[in-house]
């Protein structure tokens, strides 16, 4: 009788901690975020006409020390930069005592992260645009409303303020405006004129005996041989697309795209491999479709004839048509759920300001969005970035729904190997696939 | 000539499945010994042989791969959890092997039943019930989550323990020793390779884990991941060409923890079957 009298009230004594326990976390929350936000949000009225003000009161309202968790990619050159921009900051704001975590986590899967639990994320990350609609949705962004130092939609070029805003409101900071891809080539074995169209880039290296590559069965790389004919494929509100590739425009250029690829010159190939070839050294594909963060390698591999390009033209239905591309940008958010949102907000602002992205530009080869920063001799002198300007009038912002990538990548990869037919049912698959119902 | 033919081709047979799948270790061995750190898909073995994986991988800790922070933290739970479980599994098996009281019956029945649930459907509740508590991102957590249910896995030992004879059990208790006491100086001593195979099994499972362990730490900051997490982490698209050999190195390093376990409890493994198999 007595064992059972002691369990019982065990039993009661541990479901009444787990209820004090839960009850302790949400009173603690909801304490929290009026006490954090309250300056954020009074600052945005001081804000306009003094800009010293909101952060003497942010540092008079801080005590002890800050903790911040700071996420962004994983390589080692993002990393030491971002240790060093993260050091000025501390040393910018010296009165205070910072606790600055750098994590390591690749921004093409920074939504995935933090949506598994949104309070456990960092309360600063960098990210891809094309996450920006989803983390808004799930309430992981914080809006900038008030900023500290500098506007942060004036600084930056108005595209990169465009993929960073949901509904004309600013949700990040632009960090960079280089997630994007053009033509790199070896300029000892291809003239100028030799890369302006796929035809002459073909003929040249078939009589040079080098190779051309691209990732064709990479989703979005594809993309750009169709937005280039003048075929769309948009998101909708609910996250599913709309596309109509399989018009006759979109089966001319599936029918280019396989002739492309069945030339002896063209290789299909993944940037992971083009990279891992470069490193061995005996690499005969002088000419890849890629992006900034290849640039160094590249550079090392063709040495004196490195150069980059906007993507050449191709031919649908006889005539010359140039291939589009997507302009992807890196953008740095401050968590929600932030306990600390004010200073998230200044640590964001400083990553992303003039400074910190040349300092990102020098380590990683990655272009500023700032304008200014984008506009300086250092910045325009690197052909990559010469590249992506050339090809920006080209390039679409990348907004499309999850469903998209699988049924693309299947149809480029059709295309690529050559097994594709009846090229009019291959694409009214892929665009069954493509504009499904989002999940 | 007949039997002969036959053995070889038995041979033969038997030669080839050792080396389908012993090519993948033996790959991640010699890559491991690469001068070339990206992944080399064009030959099997590398064109330059090289020892400094081993030297980054020990030596040389960066943001990417801080391979001492990582086999520390996971040395840290896979010994709490191997001295934690062994003894658990000991107590349990004891207690449903030696004892007798009301619930045993049902009691076990319930535990193989819970047992049939895989462990993966209470994740995410864990996940949430630790993070209440705080305890998310800390190596106590994963020591609880890898220990607590282990009395679970008493089946075994309780066979084990079901052979000892009785009447020695019974003359100890006649001698005035506790259940306590017979546990410890009668039953443990006979148990031996029950208990080297509960050490390696309870010790393996948290050192190479990567689920539990994945969802448990959020930290993006490497220096608290653990050996798994870490080397999934060097072969993320933008790492790999940089990472890969390293990587292989680190899955050489991890082995041996294990490999030494075992060796030194494979005498006693041994020892104790024969042991027991001449007593019967």
């Amino acid at each position: 009788m007595k064992k059972k009298v002691l369990s019982l009230m065990l039993v009661a004594a541990m479901t009444a901690t787990l209820f004090a326990g839960c009850g302790n976390k949400d009173e603690g929350t909801t304490n929290n975020t009026p006490d954090t936000q309250a300056p954020a949000a009074e600052d945005s009225q001081a804000g306009g006409d003094t800009a010293e003000d909101p952060i003497a009161n942010l540092i008079a309202a801080t005590e002890g020390t800050v903790a911040l968790d700071l996420w962004c990619s994983e390589t080692p050159a993002y990393q030491e930069v971002m240790a060093q921009i993260v050091e000025n900051f501390k040393q910018t704001y010296s009165e205070v005592d910072f606790d600055i975590t750098i994590g390591a986590q690749s921004e093409a899967e920074c939504k995935d992260r933090v949506l598994e639990d949104v309070t456990a994320a960092a309360d600063v990350y960098v990210f891809a645009d094309d996450q920006v609609t989803e983390l808004v949705n799930a309430g992981a962004l914080q809006p900038v409303e008030a900023t500290y130092t500098y506007n942060p939609s004036e600084t930056n070029s108005a595209g990169a303020v465009d993929a960073a805003s949901v509904d004309g409101k600013l949700y990040a900071y632009p960090l960079t405006a280089s997630n994007g891809y053009f033509l790199f080539y070896d300029s000892t074995v291809f003239s100028e004129e030799d890369v302006q169209s796929w035809d002459a880039l073909l003929a040249k290296a078939n009589e040079a005996g080098v190779q051309v590559g691209m990732e064709m069965s990479g989703a979005w790389y594809l993309y750009g041989m169709f937005s280039g004919a003048g075929c769309t494929l948009s998101m909708n509100e609910d996250q599913s697309n709309s596309c109509d590739w399989n018009n006759e425009t979109g089966v001319a250029v599936a029918e280019a795209c396989a002739k492309i690829a069945a030339d002896p010159a063209f290789i299909n190939i993944t940037d992971t491999d083009f990279s891992a070839k470069l490193a061995e050294g005996d690499c005969n594909i002088k000419a890849y479709v890629d992006g900034t963060w290849r640039s160094g390698d590249i550079q090392a591999a063709y040495g004196d004839g490195y150069a980059a390009t906007k993507l050449p033209t191709f031919t649908v239905n006889g005539a010359q048509v140039q291939q589009g591309s997507y302009a992807g940008y890196k953008l740095v958010g401050v968590n929600a759920y932030s306990e600390n949102v004010g200073w998230s907000m200044l640590l964001a602002e400083f990553i992303s300001n003039e400074a910190s992205q040349l300092a990102i530009f020098e380590a990683t080869g990655e272009g500023p969005a700032n304008t200014v920063a984008g506009s300086s001799e250092e910045v325009m002198a690197s052909p990559a970035i010469a590249a992506l300007v050339a090809q920006s009038p080209y390039a679409d912002p990348q907004r499309v729904g999850g469903k998209y990538w699988d049924p693309a990548a299947t149809l480029g990869k059709n295309l690529a190997e050559g097994t594709v037919t009846d090229y009019q049912a291959a694409l009214d698959e892929a665009v069954a696939g493509i504009t499904a119902p989002a999940e | 000539m007949k039997k002969t033919i036959k053995l070889i081709i038995r041979h033969i047979v038997l030669a080839l499945l050792a080396l389908f799948w012993l090519i993948p270790i033996i790959w991640l061995v010699v890559t491991s010994f690469s001068a070339h750190k990206g992944l080399a898909t064009n030959n099997f073995f590398p064109k330059q042989w090289s020892f400094d994986n081993y030297v980054q991988l020990l030596t040389r800790p960066d943001t990417v791969c801080n391979f001492p922070a990582w086999f520390k933290n996971s040395m840290i739970i896979g010994v709490a959890c191997c001295i934690i479980s062994t003894i658990f599994v000991l107590m349990v098996a004891y207690a449903m092997s030696c004892m007798r009281f009301k619930a045993r019956k049902p009691l076990m029945s319930f535990m193989i039943i819970l047992g049939m649930f895989p462990g993966v459907l209470s994740m995410i509740a864990v996940y949430f019930v630790l993070r209440e508590m705080g305890l998310t991102d800390s190596l106590l957590g994963l020591i609880m989550i890898y220990s607590a249910g282990s009395g679970m896995g008493y089946l075994i030992c309780k066979g084990f323990f079901d052979t000892i004879p009785i009447s020695l059990r019974e003359s100890a208790k006649l001698e005035g020793a506790s259940e306590f006491t017979i546990f410890t100086r009668i039953v443990i001593p006979l148990s031996k390779p029950i208990i080297v195979y509960t050490v390696i099994n309870s010790f393996l499972a948290p050192w190479m884990d990567f689920v539990m362990a994945r969802l448990m730490i959020k930290s993006k900051n490497p220096a608290d991941w653990t050996v798994a997490i870490g080397l999934f982490n060097m072969l993320q698209k933008t790492l790999i060409s940089e990472y890969f050999s390293v990587f292989c190195a680190g899955g050489v390093v991890v082995a041996i923890p294990i490999s030494i376990l075992f060796v030194i409890m494979q005498k006693f493994y041994v020892e104790g079957i024969t042991g027991g198999a001449v007593k019967g």
